[in-house]
């Protein structure tokens, strides 16, 4: 068979996918609780820190929580219709969230998964096979379609854009302007989920009050927002700014530490040891704005700027190459905020102070600001959409 | 560099050890300084390292420029009017182009030491040979991409020079059987790209339309890689295999050589090992770019004399490696025997890039 045309089914080859629920109704409630039992062996617990992430999301409690939180109790809304997930080829378990936002949402769905044989994605698969055997959830089978093809079936893409009332793209700008390019239907939304860069916030005075432990605590915190995707996530940090007045013994110490945690855990591949080398060369030949640089291991390079300058992230770092500047005052950090920065992690910092700053500045980026260790959990609330609105109708009822 | 003229009139592996690891390494402290008087990028680069150039560097601390950075910047050691040649090289990853400026004595250099190496695996007549390509029809003197620097490059141990393919890059069974006749009784050299010797030798080649299946008189180079090989599961010892069984083609040789240090190639000898020469080194680093064990795989840094036009001797490739200390091995003479183990993968990274 040409190489090229192959279509591969993983879930629903013959799905109607015609079907639309209420949002957070009580049958997909109950499904995606048996994904997450089924999700949750021994197997998936111990390899795959990924398949355990997600089997915690869609447990039925979390998923009532998200409903209190998000559904407006007395509104009537249904799913838009139809649901065109196109997902991102490098983290193995994010069609699966793509899938559950559009199910919770109330959609039916076709999902084209990324064409590496990812072992999350095949241990997903059959799951999702196993529990939709189940008589009781005959309506959800007719709500997913899971397919992988290659980009280059173009056919595919226009017949499932011109059939889908969504479009959920995954990736970076290129992908999302090449789908873009696929006609739809005239009342069709795209949610673009673009390539986006993140960034730390840390009160350096805040860092010296640690005791051990809890520095060692906050250091892997930082690590699981990085290192867990080899910081090529949207949402890994890829600044850090330092604010406070013992920058310098602080910035000591965090370094110091995440460079201990990453000898004793992280393992890359070769090639990361010539593209971070690279990339320091690149930056000490073309970047006038070094102040200093330091490598501490193959997997740590950071480079401490004298300022901030636009486009500092047209090409994001990865494998652990971090940019660090000093911020006096908060206003400064207009100068980082632009459309492409999606996720500020910080530390050291009042919820309630961050929360009145950022709502009187208006910034014209940033749509997440977390804790440390909290940079990549995914939720409906995502680059800014308001998932659970925009992926429903409301019928206006006077 | 007055350094070269010592020895370029020697055999390509006379230098014994002890007094080659002395003078090659004053030669690339005394060029690494050459680089830094003159090209503003390659002196950013040392001193963003501290590193200060001096005659008695030690030879693992010389700086190595990534091969990749080619792509980015213009390194160049001369005035622009200096240049004489400008070689070209396409990432078969990126759309980047690597450009090599060339002035007159490095193109010199590179012919004469390339002369002085191939002269230890073939001898000093000229052949006719079969560049399994097509012709180049509008050759830039100026501009050269990897291949047509090699062709060139080779085509100085030709006496005449045959391309096996036609405009349409099929074989020209008309042009190869002229060729063949002519030469049936002499020995003749066969030129051609790794992939192209699967290609067009063993995969396409219809030896029915030979007029004669018997190579057994040609010897065959080849080099440029072995990527795509790897994606057909082909390694060294299938495709000599194969060459054999198919056209009787024993004589074949691989070579190992990057655009950014043409001339100071590697010829594989009968033991199947690559060989510096006098004018080039090997290193093996480890992940954290420090010098590998003894005997260890690693990422390849290549030391070369010859480039004095652009600041390119000493690089880091991205291909993997290993030192071979094997005493039985007398071929050529001296010099480091190593081997290549492929081109680093492209990592699967995880995160949210491009599909």
């Amino acid at each position: 068979m040409n190489k090229k045309t192959e279509i591969e089914y993983l879930v629903g080859e013959n799905s109607k996918l015609d079907r639309t629920f209420e949002p957070f109704n009580l049958l997909v409630i109950n499904f995606l609780d048996d994904l997450s039992k089924s999700l949750d062996n021994k197997l998936n617990n111990q390899k795959y820190p990924d398949l355990k992430a997600l089997s915690f999301f869609c447990r039925k409690k979390n998923i009532l929580n998200l409903k209190y939180k998000h559904f407006t109790n007395g509104t009537v809304r249904f799913g838009l219709g139809l649901l065109f997930h196109i997902t991102p080829s490098n983290i193995p378990t994010n069609f699966a969230y793509s899938l559950i936002f559009g199910l919770i949402t109330g959609n039916s769905n076709i999902v084209k998964v990324p064409s590496k044989k990812f072992e999350e994605i095949l241990q997903i698969i059959k799951s999702l096979n196993k529990i939709l055997k189940k008589k009781k959830y005959k309506k959800i089978k007719d709500m997913i379609t899971i397919l992988r093809y290659g980009s280059e079936n173009e056919k595919l893409t226009q017949e499932y854009s011109l059939k889908c009332d969504a479009r959920l793209i995954w990736g970076g700008d290129e992908t999302i302007n090449n789908i873009k390019k696929f006609t739809t239907k005239p009342k069709n939304i795209d949610i673009p989920f673009s390539d986006r860069y993140s960034i730390s916030l840390i009160n350096a005075d805040k860092i010296l009050k640690l005791t051990k432990s809890d520095l060692a605590n906050l250091v892997k915190n930082f690590y699981n927002d990085t290192y867990v995707v080899d910081q090529n996530a949207c949402s890994s940090p890829h600044l850090i700014l330092w604010s406070g007045k013992s920058k310098k013994v602080s910035k000591q110490k965090f370094w110091d530490q995440l460079d201990q945690l990453i000898k004793k855990r992280y393992m890359s591949p070769l090639i990361s040891t010539v593209d971070n080398y690279s990339r320091l060369v690149k930056e000490i030949i073309k970047n006038k704005n070094i102040e200093s640089h330091k490598s501490f291991s193959k997997s740590l390079y950071v480079i401490t700027l004298k300022k901030i300058y636009p486009n500092l992230f047209l090409e994001k770092p990865k494998w652990g190459f971090f940019f660090e500047c000093d911020i006096k005052n908060f206003d400064n950090l207009s100068f980082v905020t632009n459309k492409r920065l999606q996720t500020l992690t910080y530390f050291g910092f009042e919820k309630k102070f961050l929360k009145d700053y950022f709502s009187k500045k208006n910034f014209n980026g940033i749509d997440r600001i977390v804790p440390f260790g909290q940079a990549l959990n995914i939720n409906l609330i995502w680059d800014g959409y308001d998932l659970t609105k925009i992926l429903s109708r409301e019928i206006e009822i006077k | 560099m007055q350094f070269l003229d010592k020895i370029i009139n020697q055999n390509a592996f006379s230098l014994d050890p002890s007094f080659k690891s002395k003078f090659f390494l004053e030669s690339i402290n005394s060029l690494t300084s050459h680089h830094f008087k003159r090209s503003n990028l390659y002196k950013d680069y040392l001193k963003g390292l501290n590193y200060i150039p001096k005659k008695n560097n030690n030879l693992s601390d010389i700086p190595f420029l990534p091969v990749r950075l080619f792509k980015d910047f213009d390194f160049i050691s001369i005035k622009k009017k200096e240049i004489f040649k400008t070689l070209l090289s396409s990432g078969t990853t990126s759309n980047k182009v690597s450009k090599i400026f060339i002035d007159k004595t490095n193109a010199f250099n590179q012919m004469k030491v390339l002369q002085k190496i191939f002269y230890n695996v073939i001898g000093n007549s000229r052949l006719p040979m079969l560049v399994l390509d097509k012709q180049n029809q509008n050759v830039d003197r100026k501009k050269f991409n990897a291949s047509a620097a090699a062709i060139s490059g080779f085509s100085i141990f030709a006496n005449k020079i045959v391309y096996m393919l036609d405009q349409k890059n099929d074989i020209d069974y008309k042009k190869l059987n002229t060729f063949l006749s002519e030469n049936k009784d002499n020995q003749f050299l066969i030129f051609g790209f790794t992939y192209n010797v699967y290609n067009y030798l063993i995969k396409k080649i219809n030896p029915s339309k030979l007029i004669s299946k018997n190579f057994s008189n040609a010897f065959l180079i080849h080099g440029g890689g072995w990527k795509k090989m790897e994606e057909k599961k082909i390694n060294r010892l299938q495709l000599n295999s194969e060459l054999e069984k198919k056209l009787a083609l024993k004589n074949i040789r691989n070579y190992y050589g990057l655009v950014e240090q043409i001339g100071s190639i590697f010829f594989e000898c009968k033991c199947g090992y690559f060989i510096a020469s006098n004018y080039s080194d090997i290193i093996i680093r480890d992940e954290n770019l420090k010098i590998s064990k003894k005997g260890e795989k690693g990422l390849v840094q290549l030391l070369s004399l010859l480039p004095t036009s652009y600041p390119g001797h000493s690089i880091l490739t991205e291909d993997i490696g290993e030192i071979v200390h094997d005493k039985k091995c007398k071929c050529f003479g001296h010099g480091k025997r190593f081997l290549i183990h492929g081109r680093l993968q492209n990592a699967e990274l995880r995160g949210c890039s491009n599909i």
